[in-house]
């Protein structure tokens, strides 16, 4: 059995769907909203060596396949399988890829737009934690063959020191809405 | 029905120069349905996805669906997703577990094993029996089922020869990547994923195509992704056919068997069993011939890779192993259901460090997959347009003007089938003529069930 889902030390999930979230008018909220904000414009204007930055040197990065199950089982995620599973080496290798010049999958590159929305955020117990939830559309466009793909999804994240200037993305799981992914490739971050 | 092209380009193609339509061609998919699909044996499941009673996951062959279910009696069967009475699919999950199938539209039920068991009404709408034997009734089996180190094969062709005939010197190289240990592989996943490019691309592209990796996968390179090991390279390695498998292979250094495995970030356990459990014939091509098997495609369309990888700053060599069905939609599309496979008997640790071996190279969004993704279905687009009906492209590699061949095969080659030493694509022209067997022969013979209570 995969050992990567045990290893996150918090249950993203179990905070999201257990929790309380914090009013819009909370300071954290307003910090983690804005955070999510800006990453999606750095990832959209393809400033990856930037968002690296913002990431946590422990960050665990997950995306897990989903599949079509029968409404009584317990979990659609295949609990093996991720579309990703990533620390901050691979993250960073995925990046140094992109600033080559053979990286094909984005040369020329897409053109994205991350819309990211309902946005509810979730105190942890550990002072400046929250855990963030938001739902992320990802539009790509590639080519001038209308080659384009949508990918929807909900984020569940940990960021730390969320008020300061030193807020971090520590967790992050990525539920994909769909099974089958119409796309091409993952040459791209949620 | 002949394919869309005569005699003299078949012989053509046979030389290396491929029509370049074949790539986007909607009457050759129609041809290759029945001829291609409709008579090969085609890879649906690993056992190791259903390792308990009831365990099953539901896959195709093109537009046939199939649940692959484990009986109570832990007997793997392959059952045709199709209800008996108004033909309704009775599973609509990929996976699950569960002891009977009960059709959502009229309520037939089967137990996992494909007998029919509950008829809503049976007395009031059929008269029991006497309109109804339950008994005679159950799912449509696959027309041949066979399994090969826990690899389950369907045919449609009721008439297919025996998996072991039909993989020839293919099954040892299907045992490098699938019967490491007495234990075999377990399989993770798969990522389903599906794009706009044609099936033959990857098919061939897997056989081996080593000349394409300094180019396309350059960026692997530069980000130190790949370690290169001492003596080691691909010009070493070579490309070969071996009964249904075409494949490449890459050339180790000097060394034993523990030394290379191990060089390439094989615990001590993995080494041991492999030692003990590949066939003889696969761990002398390796410690002997200096050869470690990279790709290989099963004609048609299964494919396996192994490679490794650094997975840390400290440069810590993982190495790993996937398996992909290219599943064709049409001419111009293919789903790819990939899965990542490890020793068994592996440490949990170990199978970690291989799952982001895996994750980090291949998959959907493997570093090294994306970019060839991008270049099939950049190829399949052009291949459709009236330009591409005049191109016969150049996949000539290893043969000269006159159409002998640039390299002999190796002498000593411990593997299977005969090896060409360097770049070569007689591999993937060995893939292609297997192609063109298929396209050019007779209609292959279709199910002779027809009624699923005979």
């Amino acid at each position: 059995m995969n050992t990567t889902a045990n290893e996150a030390g918090i249950d993203l999930r179990a905070v999201v769907d257990q929790g309380r979230p914090l009013p819009y008018s909370d300071p954290a909220h307003q910090a983690a909203a804005q955070f999510l904000t800006n990453e999606a414009h750095l990832l959209d204007g393809r400033e990856f060596a930037t968002w690296l930055a913002l990431l946590a040197p422990d960050i665990q990065y997950r995306v897990p396949v989903r599949v079509t199950a029968v409404g009584s089982s317990k979990t659609d995620d295949l609990l093996d399988m991720e579309h990703f599973a990533e620390n901050f080496y691979s993250l960073r290798k995925r990046v140094e890829r992109l600033s080559t010049e053979h990286a094909w999958a984005e040369d020329p590159p897409s053109r994205t737009r991350r819309f990211v929305t309902n946005v509810r955020t979730f105190a942890t117990g550990t002072d400046g934690d929250v855990v963030v939830e938001s739902y992320l559309l990802l539009y790509r466009s590639r080519g001038d063959q209308l080659s384009n793909s949508i990918l929807s999804g909900v984020r569940m994240d940990l960021l730390r020191a969320v008020t300061s200037e030193e807020c971090k993305l520590a967790r992050r799981l990525v539920i994909l809405d769909d099974s089958v992914l119409n796309t091409q490739n993952l040459a791209v971050f949620f | 029905m002949s394919i869309a092209f005569g005699d003299e380009l078949v012989q053509k193609v046979r030389d290396g120069w491929i029509p370049a339509h074949i790539y986007n061609d909607t009457e050759i998919f129609d041809a290759e349905r029945t001829r291609i699909f409709g008579r090969s044996w085609q890879f649906l499941a690993h056992a190791s996805e259903i390792p308990q009673p009831g365990d099953y996951v539901v896959r195709r062959v093109l537009d046939d669906s199939f649940v692959v279910a484990r009986g109570e009696d832990g007997v793997i069967r392959v059952l045709f997703n199709m209800c008996l009475h108004r033909g309704m699919q009775i599973c609509r999950a990929e996976m699950g577990n569960a002891s009977h199938f009960r059709c959502p539209y009229h309520g037939w039920t089967y137990k996992n094993d494909g007998r029919l068991v509950g008829v809503p009404f049976h007395a009031e709408a059929y008269g029991g029996d006497r309109g109804l034997l339950r008994d005679e009734h159950q799912l449509l089996p696959a027309p041949a089922m066979e399994i090969f180190n826990g690899l389950v094969f369907v045919s449609l062709n009721p008439d297919v020869e025996p998996l072991r005939d039909y993989l020839g010197g293919a099954a040892d190289y299907l045992s490098f990547y699938t019967a490491p240990t007495s234990e075999g592989i377990e399989v993770w996943g798969p990522q389903r994923w599906r794009a706009g490019w044609n099936w033959k691309i990857a098919a061939e592209n897997f056989c081996g195509d080593s000349y394409h990796t300094p180019h396309t996968h350059a960026s692997m390179l530069e980000i130190g992704l790949t370690p290169q090991i001492k003596g080691g390279q691909r010009k070493t390695g070579g490309t070969y056919n071996a009964g249904r498998g075409f494949g490449a292979t890459f050339g180790l250094g000097e060394g034993d068997l523990e030394t290379k495995l191990s060089g390439i970030g094989y615990p001590e356990r993995a080494v041991a069993n492999r030692k003990r459990y590949w066939p003889e014939s696969i761990k002398s091509l390796v410690a002997d011939s200096g050869h470690l098997p990279s790709s290989m495609t099963l004609f048609p369309n299964l494919s396996f890779l192994h490679l490794w990888v650094t997975v840390d700053d400290e440069g810590t060599a993982v190495p790993m192993t996937t398996m992909r069905l290219w599943q064709p939609v049409s001419e111009s599309e293919t789903e790819v259901f990939s899965w990542f496979a490890v020793d068994a008997d592996a440490s949990p640790e170990f199978k970690d460090a291989s799952h982001r071996a895996y994750l980090m190279t291949f998959g959907s969004s493997g570093m090294f997959e994306q970019d060839d993704m991008e270049n099939w279905l950049s190829l399949t687009r052009t291949a459709k347009g009236s330009m591409a009906r005049r191109l016969v492209l150049n996949s000539r590699m290893g043969l000269l003007h006159n159409n002998d061949s640039l390299r002999q095969p190796l002498e000593g080659f411990s593997g299977p089938g005969t090896v060409i030493q360097g770049f070569s694509e007689h591999n993937q022209r060995g893939w292609l003529n297997l192609w063109l067997d298929c396209m050019s022969a007779d209609e292959p013979a279709t199910a002779t069930t027809t009624r699923s209570d005979v």
